[in-house]
């Protein structure tokens, strides 16, 4: 340290007569003292890189910010509100309704996500880094798709606690004003569904509630191509529902497509004169309720997995043309046909390499390079959607980067692995999300 | 002492369990609707505290290719997620009291009631003595192990250098924040949310039995729910914190300094892309507190030797508890993502530092 300063002071010192303030023609001070040290100047510190911390923005200035699109997002999030809560209340009296009415306000939380991201990305301290938020706000876009999945994680245990209660019993059709006992207040959506007696919607109308939950959904959906934004946030594999309907945009967002199925079918029902039928009712509900259960589950590992700061591998397949993998991506329809035969042919073609990219493969193909001895240390690990980093010790192969002329070599042997890293982990170019990898490489010569 | 955390849910969890299946079995031989609702609701309680176990239990796995950075996260997810649930838990019921008492609903079975929530609350009282005696623990713990910290510090400095103490003294009041447990604290939310629960069931059910007012339940219902909303709300707030990898302000104070001193370092002309975070493994008590991992690139003056800055920076940041992976440059060398040489302001600062070193 004092070596350091020593040297930095003497340094200006050398500096001083490059100084455009010329204080020796000044004679105001009639002392003897003659010195400039007063005058000195501390060592010359740069700027920091990184500001300390970026305002985060009030409520009013976010909304200030909104452009035309983004508000309007925001109004049709607001008359989804309201369609959710024109279905909840008027769900009284029928489990399966209530419980649509949850997977409608899923709907409505994660629209309501997806504005808020973009207006937030408006903002500096959204995406740019800072020492306080070191990777900026970004990561809360991955907080709140968690906070959403425990929400219909939420969702079906009520639910499935509401049918449970139904079905312990069996004469639920007869009105009866019992409160069930507990011991928690938690179960109130039990004693409030069950002793009214069951919704009746005439057989033959049609059920207002559950077609404003179709077309709510669906003008989400294609009017406003919120299906593909949130299937970003709630980025889950499906392969089993991309691999049954190919092509179809909706069914990628497989949230989407339960609250289409669901109120399709709640909206049928009236129309055959299905109508009241407890255990029927009971039966959807059971069924919704066990859908958000498995979904909510998948949902919350996948989103926890990277607040955990890990890196699983790339799921797909890793074939030649990355682009092409998986059918459901491509916004343009094709015959299922068709590509469930391409996407056989990419399989049987690269049949070895069918499995996940993983990081220990990645780390061996860098041990291939030619000037890399040994990886000493590598940690991969996932920041948000958009990024992720690469942290690797490297051993240079002896006679690497030991000079000082060879830094040349040296810069080139980093460009190829995190080339590598890119080409192997990010997720191609012609896919919606597109992985950024930050590589960094502490490299340290043999011998 | 972890271990006792997860050996006390694992107690909890299966006196919750049997007396889930108690409640089922004499549910189903009475045909009592409001026993086996309830044994549902205990079931939930259960994947509660399950979820919270393993937490408890992953949070010692040590770290793998997959995980680089340990489990020590989990915990703060856990904590997340039962502080969510529990928010929106308390939003529904807060919804579902105003309804009853708009409609005016009675309540009947007074008696079964009554029953059922005096055992729900003597078996979450247990947990509340568990948990709440734990956590009380917790906190004086923490008291102790901060004075004790400052204490090994002044004494034998545990190896560190001086400046370190000198940073600690600073940041000393971080400790008891970054190391409470978030997992502990949300199961202990959960069980007094259940607790309070039962409680205002018993009361508002002696008070309807003197009483003949329909409002009691859904009123205490409303009370409970906003005194959770309330208590869960911090649980959420400082977890999320904590997942987006947010640098505390008294660290960060340091971590300021720390970094504007990188640049006086021999050799080093300037540096990019500083990337820090809390280091949470739980590699054992030896490790200090609030250390600080990370990333960062430095740009290496012409002729100044790469492995000797390297090393140079690296021991300086250790030093100051951070760990970082340093990736050294040449000066001139832009083809990084980091673009060091490249925004206007480093390259600035860069040519003056060049001059005033040579």
């Amino acid at each position: 340290m004092a070596t350091d300063d020593g040297l930095a002071s003497g340094d200006s010192d050398a500096q001083a007569p490059k100084n455009p303030f010329n204080f020796q023609t000044q004679f105001i001070s009639t002392g003897p003292v003659k010195s400039h040290q007063i005058f000195q100047e501390p060592p010359p510190r740069p700027p920091p890189v990184l500001p300390a911390s970026l305002p985060i923005p009030t409520f009013k200035e976010a909304w200030a910010s909104m452009q035309r699109d983004q508000r309007a997002r925001l109004c049709w999030c607001c008359c989804h509100a309201a369609v959710a809560m024109y279905v909840f209340f008027s769900a009284e009296g029928s489990l399966a309704m209530t419980a649509l009415s949850h997977l409608v306000f899923f709907d409505v939380g994660s629209a309501a996500v997806c504005v808020a991201v973009d207006v937030l990305g408006n903002f500096e301290v959204w995406r740019r880094s800072s020492i306080r938020h070191p990777f900026g706000l970004q990561r809360a876009e991955v907080l709140a798709g968690f906070a959403m999945s425990v929400f219909l994680v939420f969702g079906g245990s009520i639910s499935s606690r509401t049918t449970s209660s139904t079905f312990s019993r069996p004469s639920a059709s007869t009105p009866r004003t019992t409160r069930p006992p507990r011991t928690s207040p938690t179960i109130t959506a039990a004693a409030a569904a069950t002793p009214t007696p069951a919704r009746y919607v005439s057989p033959g109308t049609v059920d207002f509630a559950s077609l404003a939950a179709v077309v709510s959904t669906l003008v989400s959906a294609y009017g406003l191509r919120n299906h593909s934004r949130i299937r970003r946030v709630m980025r889950v594999p499906f392969p089993y529902l991309a691999s049954l309907l190919p092509g179809a945009g909706i069914l990628a967002n497989p949230f989407h497509f339960l609250t289409l199925c669901f109120s399709f079918l709640l909206l049928l029902l009236p129309l055959v004169s299905l109508a009241h039928f407890v255990w029927l009712d009971a039966v959807i509900c059971a069924a919704i309720a066990a859908s958000m259960f498995i979904l909510g589950t998948r949902l919350a590992v996948a989103q926890g997995l990277m607040l955990l700061m890990s890196y699983s591998g790339l799921p797909t397949t890793t074939t030649i043309s990355s682009s092409s993998t998986n059918p459901s991506s491509k916004s343009k329809p094709f015959p299922s046909s068709s590509s469930s035969s391409f996407s056989a042919a990419t399989t049987t073609t690269t049949a070895a390499t069918t499995t996940t990219t993983t990081v220990s493969s990645v780390v061996r193909e860098l041990e291939s390079e030619p000037h890399v001895a040994r990886v000493e240390e590598a940690q991969f690990w996932q920041v948000h959607y958009g990024l992720a980093m690469a942290n690797l010790k490297v051993r240079l192969a002896r006679g690497t980067g030991s000079g000082g002329s060879d830094d040349g070599t040296l810069s080139q042997v980093r460009a190829r692995l995190a080339r590598v890293v890119q080409n192997r982990l990010g997720e191609g170019y012609g896919r919606g999300g597109n992985l950024r990898w930050e590589v960094t490489v502490q490299t340290c010569s043999d011998g | 002492m972890t271990e006792k955390d997860s050996r006390r849910i694992f107690y909890f969890m299966s006196l919750n369990l049997t007396f889930m299946m108690i409640q089922a079995f004499y549910g189903y031989v009475t045909d009592s609707l409001g026993l086996l609702s309830d044994s549902v609701h205990m079931f939930f309680d259960c994947v509660a505290l399950a979820v919270g176990l393993f937490a408890a239990v992953a949070s010692k796995w040590p770290p793998s290719e997959r995980f680089p950075y340990g489990f020590g996260k989990i915990e703060t997810l856990s904590g997340f997620g039962n502080g969510v649930f529990l928010i929106l838990i308390s939003v529904e019921i807060m919804t579902e009291a105003c309804e009853r008492i708009w409609e005016g609903r009675e309540t009947k079975r007074l008696g079964e009631l009554f029953v059922v929530s005096t055992l729900g609350l003597l078996v979450n009282l247990v947990g509340m003595m568990a948990f709440g005696h734990h956590h009380h623990g917790h906190g004086h713990d923490h008291g102790h192990s901060h004075g004790g910290h400052d204490h090994s510090h002044g004494c034998n400095g545990h190896g560190h250098g001086h400046d370190e103490k000198h940073d600690h003294s600073h940041g000393g009041h971080s400790h008891g924040h970054s190391h409470d447990n978030e997992n502990m604290h949300g199961i202990y939310l959960h069980v007094l949310a259940d607790t309070l629960g039962s409680a205002a069931v018993i009361v508002s059910t002696i008070l309807t039995h003197f009483w003949k007012w329909s409002g009691w339940d859904p009123l205490a219902s409303f009370l409970i729910a906003v005194l959770i909303l309330l208590s869960s709300l911090p649980l959420v707030k400082s977890s999320a914190r904590r997942l987006l990898l947010t640098i505390p302000p008294e660290i960060e104070y340091n971590l300021r300094n720390t970094l504007s001193g990188i640049t006086g370092l021999r050799g080093v002309v300037g540096y990019a892309a500083p990337k820090f975070w809390i280091d949470d493994r739980n590699a054992g008590e030896a490790t200090p507190a609030n250390k600080l991992l990370g990333v960062m690139h430095v740009v290496a003056a012409r002729g100044a030797d790469m492995e000797d800055v390297r090393d140079r920076v690296r021991n300086y940041l250790l030093g100051h508890n951070i760990d970082v992976t340093l990736q050294v440059e040449r000066e001139g060398d832009t083809s990084c993502w980091c673009g060091v040489g490249r925004s206007p302001l480093s390259a600035s600062h860069r040519v003056t530092h060049s001059t005033s070193i040579f």
